[in-house]
C-alpha cells in the first residue's frame, strides 16, 4: 500500500519476523518438526509440494544453531545452481546445511556428484545436513544411485499442505507473533478472498501489518478488504 | 570482541536483508578479531566473492558506525576460524607429529570411523566372502591380498567393511599409519597441493603409509592426472609391502574412464564382491541397528520393514530411523501398526496408494487452477480438460467405483465419467502434449 501524505511511516527495524520455529504452525507436521528441531539426526529428507512451510523450517533449523553458537547455511539450489558446483566446497564446516529445491539438481550430472560429495564429507565430518524436495527421493528422477540411496540415509518425512482451517490458524499465530490481533473471521476473510498460498499469505499479513501500524487501526473486514488485490 | 561487534552487525543485516538473503550469505560467515582487524571467513570463494560484492558496503558502514573508536579494518577471506581448513598443504607439509601410542589419536588421524568395525557388521550369505577376506586383510596387511577390491552396489557395507579393517589394523598396531579417504578427497588434496606447490609432500605422504583406504575409486573416472599420481602411489605402496585397499560400484575391469593399467593393477590381489542382503540378514541388520539405537524393535517388525525394503542396506536404516523418529515424537512403543503408520508416505510409493483426493490436488496444481474449479461446473476446456484428466487418472490409479468417482467429482453421475475417460484416451492419441501431461501426472502421483 502507498502511504499518503500526513500519514505517519512505520519505522522498518524489527518489522520482519525471521522464520523460526516458534512461528511455524506445525499442523499435520508436527512430527516432522520435531524431528528438526531434536536434531539427533544427522540426516534428514523432507519432502512436500511448495507452500508447505519446506523453505521456513529448513531457515528456522539454520536459525536454532546460530543461536546455540553454531555455524549454518541455507542453500536454496535455485541460486546455488546459477554458479558452479564448487558453491559446495568447504560447506562441510557448517554444524548445519539446510539444502532447498534439491528436484533442481537432478539429472545434472555435475552437481549430482557433488551433493553425493558433499554428503560424504558432512558425515566424515560429523555434522549435519538437511535436504528438501518437491517428491521423495525416488521420485526426483535422480540419476546417481549414490546420491539416492544418501538422500534415504535418514528419515524421510513427507510434508502435508495445510488444509484451510489449519492455513487459518497458522495465520493466526503468525500474526499474534508479530503482535497483531488477527480475529478468526478476518482470517477465514482473508482465506477466502485472497490467494490461499500460504507464503502469499504471509506477505499479505506483512502487507496488512504495516498497514495497520500506519494507520493505528485494527485488523477488522472492513479494514482488510483494500489489502486484497 | 569480535563476537559482540559482528553480533551486532548480524542483528542489523539480519532485519535488513530477506531471511533467504541473510541464511544463505551471511549466516555461514565466521568472524575473527585480532589487532583491529575484522576477518569474516567465508566457506568457498563463491560465498566470498557474493558477499564482498553485495555486503561489503553495508558491512564497513555498519561497523563505523558501531564502534566510537577507530573503526576496525574488514577484510574477508576464504577460510575457517575454529577448526583450520584440511588443506593439503597443511596437513602433508607438516612433518607427522611424534609417534603416537595413543590409539584414539592414531584413529582421529587415520579419519577412520570407529563405530565401523567387524563386530557390528551383520554378516549374511551376500557378504561372507568379502567379510572373511577384509577380516585376513586386517590380520596381515601387505600379505598376499593386495590390493583388496571390495565392490557392490550402493548401499551394501562397502564403506564400513574398509573402516573395520582400518579399525583391526589400528588395534594390533596402534602405531600403523593407516588413512582411509574418498577418491574425490584424494582428488581435491592433488590439485590442493599443486595450486600449493606441495606436490612433493604430497607424494611423500601418500606413500608413507602402512595401509591406504581409497573408497569408490570409480570417481577417479577421466580425471587422468589423478590417475597418473594415484597409479605411482599404488606401485611404491605395492613395492613396500603396504596394504592397498579399494572399493568400487562394479568390477576392476569395468570401471569406465580408468586406464588400462590401473585396471589390470587393481586385480592383482583379491576382488570380491558383496551382494544385497538377503531378508534374514536384513532383519538382523535391522534388529543390531536397533539395540545400538537403544530401541525395543519387535520381531515381527524388523520382518515387515525388512520385507518392504529390499534395495539396499543405508535405505533400510533409513527406513528404521523414520520408525525411530516417530516414537521419539510420541514416546509410544513401536509396534506393527506404529511401523506401519510412521512408514506409511515410503510404502505407499511402493504400493500405488492414490487417493482422489490427491489426484485431484495434484492435476489442479499441475494445471494452476483450484481443486474448486475441477470441481465446479465450469465447462470451458482449461477447466474441463484437466477435469477429465483427473478422473481418467483417478480410474486408473485408484479401485473407486465409476459413481465414487463421480461424487468425488462434484455429485457427477458416472456416465459423466466415462465419457471423460474416454475422451482423454483419444486425445492422448492425437495431441501430444496431452499425452505428455497425463504421462507427467503418472509419474508424479505413482512414484
Amino acid at each position: 500500500m502507498k502511504s499518503h501524505p500526513g500519514q505517519q511511516l512505520p519505522l522498518r527495524i524489527g518489522l520482519r519476523d525471521g522464520a523460526t520455529f516458534t512461528n511455524f504452525y506445525p499442523g499435520p507436521n508436527a512430527a516432522a518438526v520435531h524431528a528438526l528441531q531434536a536434531a539427533r539426526e544427522p540426516f534428514l529428507y523432507l519432502g512436500g509440494p511448495p507452500g508447505c512451510g519446506r523453505s521456513h523450517l529448513l531457515q528456522a533449523a539454520c536459525h536454532a544453531v546460530s543461536e546455540a553458537g553454531g555455524l549454518a547455511a541455507y542453500l536454496p539450489l535455485e541460486e546455488c545452481m546459477a554458479m558452479s558446483p564448487q558453491m559446495l566446497a568447504g560447506m562441510e564446516q557448517m554444524a548445519l546445511l539446510a539444502l532447498d529445491d534439491v528436484e533442481r539438481l537432478a539429472g545434472n550430472a555435475e552437481w549430482e556428484q557433488a551433493l553425493f560429495h558433499l554428503y560424504n564429507r558432512m558425515r566424515d565430518a560429523g555434522h549435519r545436513l538437511i535436504v528438501v524436495g518437491n517428491a521423495p527421493p525416488a521420485a526426483l528422477g535422480i540419476a546417481l544411485p549414490d546420491l539416492l540411496s544418501r538422500l534415504g540415509w535418514g528419515p524421510v518425512f513427507q510434508l502435508q499442505p495445510l488444509s484451510d482451517s489449519e492455513k487459518s490458524a497458522a495465520l493466526r499465530l503468525r500474526a499474534n507473533q508479530r503482535g497483531m490481533e488477527l480475529p478468526a473471521e478476518v482470517a477465514d476473510y482473508l482465506l477466502n478472498h485472497a490467494s490461499r498460498e500460504m507464503p502469499d499469505l504471509i506477505a499479505l499479513l506483512e502487507r496488512l501489518d504495516e498497514g495497520s501500524l500506519a494507520a493505528q487501526r485494527r485488523l477488522t473486514i472492513p479494514f482488510v478488504r483494500p489489502f486484497i488485490s | 570482541m569480535s563476537v559482540p561487534l559482528w553480533g551486532q552487525c548480524l542483528t542489523y543485516l539480519e532485519d535488513e536483508l530477506s531471511p533467504q538473503q541473510f541464511n544463505t550469505w551471511i549466516r555461514p560467515l565466521q568472524a575473527e578479531f585480532s589487532d583491529n582487524v575484522l576477518r569474516l571467513l567465508s566457506p568457498n570463494r563463491f560465498v566470498q566473492d557474493w558477499v564482498t560484492d553485495r555486503f561489503h558496503g553495508r558491512i564497513t558502514e555498519l561497523v563505523s558506525q558501531l564502534c566510537s573508536e577507530q573503526a576496525p579494518r574488514i577484510i574477508f577471506e576464504v577460510g575457517s576460524s575454529s577448526t583450520p581448513l584440511p588443506t593439503p598443504s597443511k596437513r602433508t607439509v607438516t612433518p607427522d607429529p611424534l609417534p603416537e601410542t595413543n590409539r584414539q589419536a592414531a584413529v582421529d588421524r587415520s579419519r577412520i570411523n570407529p563405530d565401523s568395525t567387524f563386530d557390528n557388521f551383520v554378516e549374511g550369505k551376500s557378504n561372507q566372502l568379502s567379510k572373511a577376506a577384509a577380516m585376513q586383510v586386517a590380520e596381515n596387511p601387505g600379505g598376499a591380498y593386495n590390493p583388496l577390491f571390495i565392490y557392490g552396489g550402493v548401499g551394501l557395507g562397502k564403506t564400513h567393511l574398509m573402516h573395520a579393517i582400518g579399525n583391526l589394523i589400528l588395534a594390533r598396531n596402534p602405531s600403523a599409519k593407516v588413512i582411509y579417504l574418498h577418491s574425490e578427497r584424494f582428488v581435491a588434496d592433488m590439485v590442493k597441493a599443486l595450486q600449493h606447490n606441495a606436490i612433493t609432500e604430497f607424494k611423500r605422504f601418500y606413500r608413507s603409509v602402512d595401509a591406504l583406504l581409497i573408497d569408490d575409486i570409480q570417481f577417479f573416472a577421466g580425471k587422468e592426472r589423478s590417475q597418473e599420481e594415484f597409479f605411482h602411489t599404488f606401485n611404491a605402496l605395492l613395492e613396500g609391502q603396504r596394504q592397498i585397499i579399494l572399493t568400487s560400484d562394479r568390477f576392476p575391469k569395468e570401471v569406465k574412464g580408468l586406464e588400462e593399467r590401473l585396471k589390470s593393477r587393481f586385480g592383482w590381489g583379491l576382488t570380491v564382491a558383496i551382494e544385497p542382503p538377503e531378508l534374514e540378514t536384513r532383519v538382523a541388520i535391522l534388529k543390531k541397528k536397533a539395540a545400538h539405537a537403544h530401541v525395543l524393535l519387535p520381531d515381527e517388525v524388523a520382518f515387515f520393514i525388512a520385507k518392504r525394503i529390499r534395495s539396499n542396506v543405508r535405505e533400510l536404516e533409513g527406513a528404521l530411523r523414520r520408525v525411530i523418529a516417530n516414537a521419539h515424537f510420541t514416546g509410544q512403543p513401536i509396534t506393527l501398526d506404529f511401523a506401519k503408520e510412521a512408514l506409511r508416505d515410503l510404502l505407499a510409493l511402493q504400493a500405488k496408494l492414490v487417493t482422489i483426493d490427491n489426484i485431484q490436488k495434484t492435476v489442479a496444481e499441475y494445471y494452476k487452477i483450484r481443486v474448486a474449479d475441477l470441481l465446479s461446473k465450469r465447462r470451458n476446456r482449461s477447466i474441463a480438460r484437466p477435469r477429465q484428466i483427473a478422473m481418467a487418472l483417478a480410474k486408473e490409479l485408484t479401485n473407486h467405483s465409476l459413481p465414487e468417482i463421480g461424487d468425488a467429482f462434484g455429485g457427477r453421475d458416472h456416465t459423466t465419467i466415462m465419457h471423460g475417460c474416454k475422451k482423454v484416451a483419444e486425445l492422448k492419441g492425437l495431441d501430444q502434449i496431452i499425452a505428455d501431461d497425463y504421462a507427467k501426472l503418472l509419474r508424479i502421483l505413482s512414484t
